[in-house]
């Protein structure tokens, strides 16, 4: 029997994601664009983007303001050294592969459908879902949503559709969340933003079925920077489930998106990530949600691509009963830094919060969880759990767990636990002694891990995340 | 009564101008918008540090605060924006002899 010392040091291990360049990794020819930005970001590109959008006056008035902040705001120095390697000079900024976003596959361009026939979008919007967006590039290329979610008064459009059909609506909430000056990041999204969802969901209606999002970037050097809002009204109830790829290229690009959900009293919102960019990809994004009286939000995030990922989706608790979740796995390969985490504020009476975050690293990855809990004063009764677990594959490996908790009240209850484990001989040895091969048996351990977590998204995904895992896994034992 | 406190002469205040002043431990700024007074707390109550030195709209009668982009209502000092929620305490103004003064409690 051959006793590895750990898991990672056995060549099938190497392979995590390795049929990314076949699976997600290719990318097309841009001879069909419509315009591609030069490189580099000032407010020359900033006024070409909203006036390519024919957007109002008051849009690029916050446009410009936004790329003010974001010159003025010196980088983040915390949270990885990757950080320091963004080359904000060479990147563009926009790029419009087509016309507009067509409610039709049949009009959407050859290419750009040929894509999202490879990645399964099609298929999955027939068998599962309320409504899908695709975003090629920096705008959405299709757009549809069910017809009967429509008559209900649902709204499932793309951020610049919304602006022009729903403007009134759009301007009563854009930005309330993340204001453009929360950030260096969210600055730069708000001054040069293109695509993402428009979500609204009226009083007491349950859309039962998840509204799906899909990004992909495909050119080299590209910036992503789609803007999100998803506004659920008093006892509504919306799962919206986005996923994301890119080609592998050696030039690095960059996505960094702004999302704000609103969750009005009664209301419940699951937003779930699936993020399997590829390793040229900074993934910067800020993500932050609103919850009044008795409503729900939770954040189902899985982070299995990109070179570096700084991502810590929040929840502010900001009516009484209010509850909110974070659900994190992060899967930290070599070359690759998940900075992720999440952040609760309790800002009134009774209410409740989960934090479970788990995070794999391997061949040299760094993954880190970094937390805020918050209760303010006044939230009397408030009730919240962290859980952090790592789980490390090699000696040279590395995970890091920065939790702040900050609590105003005195009659709470919150509970932090942290681990940090190791898959050694021991684990395999007993589920071998039960007649497992080893290699199942290393695939039991981390299945059995993450599982908590996967077993919280809709199956098809849940599938789709063990198959990655699974693969990740495939042949490890020598 | 409530004591008044005694800000500046009318006139060194003008239309988009502000004023920050130093009263006990509080920092008080107060702004005149269009010909209207308002004071509140100079302290963002995200993170303590000063409010009043961030960018003025005086459409909407709102400060921004200059680290992390909260709106504050300058008539009732609650933030109209995350990531501030709580709000910030404001203070009655009046003009008496051409002189700006502050009730403060």
């Amino acid at each position: 029997m051959s006793t590895p010392e750990t898991l990672a040091e056995q060549e099938s291990l190497q392979d995590i994601n390795a049929d990314y360049t076949a699976k997600y990794g290719f990318h097309d020819a841009e001879e069909g664009y419509l315009y591609k930005a030069p490189k580099g970001i000032n407010a020359e590109v900033v006024r070409t983007i909203s006036e390519m959008k024919d957007e109002p006056q008051w849009m690029r008035d916050f446009r410009l303001k936004a790329l003010q902040y974001f010159l003025d705001r010196p980088q983040p120095t915390w949270g990885s050294p990757m950080l320091a390697e963004v080359d904000y000079d060479d990147i563009h900024y926009f790029v419009r592969a087509s016309e507009k976003a067509e409610r039709s596959w049949d009009d959407v361009p050859d290419d750009v459908k040929k894509t999202f026939d490879r990645l399964g979008i099609p298929e999955a919007e027939r068998k599962f879902l309320s409504g899908v967006g695709a975003q090629y590039e920096s705008e959405v290329v299709y757009h549809q949503i069910n017809e009967e979610l429509e008559k209900q008064g649902v709204i499932f459009t793309d951020m610049d559709t919304a602006l022009r059909e729903h403007e009134d609506l759009v301007r009563e909430y854009f930005a309330t969340v993340i204001p453009p000056n929360d950030n260096k990041l969210a600055a730069l999204n708000s001054a040069v933003w293109s695509g993402g969802s428009f979500v609204y969901v009226p009083p007491g209606v349950h859309v039962e079925m998840p509204l799906q999002a899909y990004f992909r970037i495909n050119t080299e050097n590209m910036g992503q920077f789609e803007r999100t809002i998803i506004l659920a009204d008093e006892g509504s109830y919306v799962h919206y489930v986005e996923g994301c790829t890119a080609p592998t290229y050696s030039g690095d690009s960059l996505h960094s998106a702004v999302v704000e959900l609103i969750a009005k009293p009664g209301a419940r919102i699951r937003y779930t990530t699936v993020q399997n960019w590829s390793q040229n990809v900074y993934n910067l994004v800020t993500k932050r949600a609103v919850a009044e009286r008795d409503a729900t939000v939770e954040w189902v995030d899985c982070n299995l691509g990109s070179k570096l990922t700084m991502k810590y989706p929040a929840v502010y608790l900001m009516g009484e009963r209010a509850h909110g979740e974070v659900l994190s796995i992060a899967f930290a390969g070599k070359g690759q830094h998940q900075d992720a985490g999440a952040k609760i504020v309790h800002a009134a009476p009774n209410t409740t919060s989960n934090i479970f975050a788990k995070s794999i690293s391997k061949d040299g990855g760094r993954s880190s969880y970094r937390g805020l809990l918050e209760v303010a004063k006044g939230a009397h009764g408030s009730k919240s759990k962290v859980v952090c677990d790592a789980l490390l594959l090699d000696a040279e490996s590395r995970s890091d767990t920065y939790p702040t908790i900050r609590i105003g009240e005195d009659d709470v209850d919150v509970g932090h636990e942290a681990t940090v484990s190791k898959v050694g001989e021991e684990q395999l040895f007993y589920l071998m002694s039960h007649g497992i091969d080893e290699e199942e048996a290393s695939k039991l351990i981390v299945n059995g891990f993450i599982e908590p977590i996967v077993k919280e998204l809709p199956m098809e995904y849940a599938i789709e995340m063990n198959r990655l895992i699974e693969l990740q896994m495939e042949g490890s034992i020598g | 009564m409530t004591p008044l406190v005694d800000i500046c002469l009318l006139s060194e205040l003008p239309p988009g101008e502000r004023r920050v002043i130093e009263h006990d431990d509080l920092d008080i700024a107060v702004f005149n918008i269009g010909g209207d007074l308002f004071a509140i707390e100079d302290r963002c109550s995200h993170d303590d540090g000063p409010l009043a030195d961030g960018p003025l709209d005086p459409a909407t009668c709102t400060v921004e605060c200059p680290r992390h982009g909260s709106r504050f209502d300058l008539r009732t000092g609650k933030p109209l924006t995350l990531p501030a929620y709580v709000p910030v305490e404001t203070f009655p103004v009046l003009v008496e002899d051409n002189t700006i003064k502050l009730e403060i409690d």
